[in-house]
């Protein structure tokens, strides 16, 4: 069975919107997270898998730890 | 003081017309003084979906032209108390109005009706920046659908840069039996996307075409989609209507979903 076509299409606008938002690639949402990874790990506990940033109209919204939401 | 609303999207084909036809003639058959504006020049489209198509004299820029007076433009719709559309013009180019005459346009008309309805053109051009002129606030329309999500998501950011806080999305033909197999994106997937408040659902239903076929309003009758569009007039006239589940298991919608996998 193939896999559910809402995931392909969840993150597929994620991408896009993130740069139509940013106006910048994924690819450079990529780094910015990875940026943002190296400098909140100087402060605090954090790990990678845990790690990641949203970006939406008006912020970013990182999230580091592995709780929902 | 009326309320002036647009109806944008972005994408063309979502459903604009439609939601501005049927939300104008659920307000209209609540008692509310309501006039519907078509601001998509050049391609008329929303008197055809009202059925008024053959009783267009003047249009909409005529009277900012001064070839007319208002009254002699807007059209009563004999079905409903209170309702009425100012078409638009199918010769005219969307450069021969401007935002500046769309908003004194729209004042005009603020202290004769209670609600004010502008439907937008798909884009982001001048018939977009025309139609928010006047607005108050924006009902935006998308489908659950990437392109079309996306070009909400454009339009949202738009509306906000013009100083238009209340923006409220309505999502349009959810297919109910999609989103349960996981082939649609769900109520909750485009609303936590788009993040700004929900307005309303409408499922996708053939009812609709059947009802645009014949010029004749879908609000208001026992179909799935007439009763979505009952509700949102009850949202914007400011009652509390819960947005139904449309993938639970139990209920109503589940039991429609059903008949749809017997068939």
């Amino acid at each position: 069975m193939s896999t559910a076509s809402v995931q392909i299409a969840k993150d597929r606008l994620k991408a896009l919107l993130g740069a139509d938002r940013m106006q910048c690639t994924p690819d450079i949402t990529e780094k910015l997270s990875a940026d943002l990874y190296h400098i909140l790990s100087k402060y605090m506990e954090i790990s990678r898998e845990h790690f990641n940033i949203q970006i939406t109209r008006s912020d970013i919204h990182i999230k580091y730890t592995g709780e929902n939401n | 003081m009326g309320e002036v609303i647009v109806i944008t999207s972005g994408k063309g084909g979502v459903g604009k017309t439609t939601t501005t036809a049927n939300i104008g003639i659920g307000l209209a058959q609540s008692g509310k003084k309501v006039v519907v504006i078509d601001t998509d020049l050049g391609l008329r489209n929303l008197d055809v979906v009202m059925g008024l198509e053959n009783r267009i004299v003047y249009n909409l820029v005529d009277v900012i032209e001064g070839s007319c007076r208002m009254k002699q433009a807007l059209i009563r719709d004999k079905r409903f108390p209170d309702l009425y559309l100012l078409p638009s013009a199918q010769t005219k180019d969307k450069t021969s109005v401007s935002p500046e005459q769309m908003q004194k346009l729209v004042s005009e008309l603020r202290s004769d009706f209670d609600y004010i309805f502008l439907d937008c053109p798909a884009g982001i051009e001048q018939g977009f920046q025309n139609a928010i002129a006047g607005a108050d606030r924006a009902i935006v329309v998308t489908t659950p659908e990437v392109s079309a999500i996306r070009d909400a998501d454009r339009i949202i950011g738009l509306l906000e840069t013009r100083g238009i806080k209340k923006n409220e999305l309505l999502i349009n033909r959810l297919r109910i039996d999609m989103v349960r197999r996981g082939d649609m994106m769900s109520v909750e997937d485009v609303s936590e996307i788009l993040a700004i408040d929900l307005l309303g659902v409408i499922p996708d239903d053939e009812q609709v075409v059947i009802a645009t076929n014949q010029g004749e309003p879908i609000v208001g009758s026992d179909s799935l989609s007439g009763r979505a569009y009952s509700n949102v007039c009850r949202r914007i006239l400011g009652e509390e209507i819960p947005i139904p589940d449309f993938t639970k298991s139990d209920g109503f919608f589940h039991r429609f979903t059903q008949l749809f996998h017997k068939n």
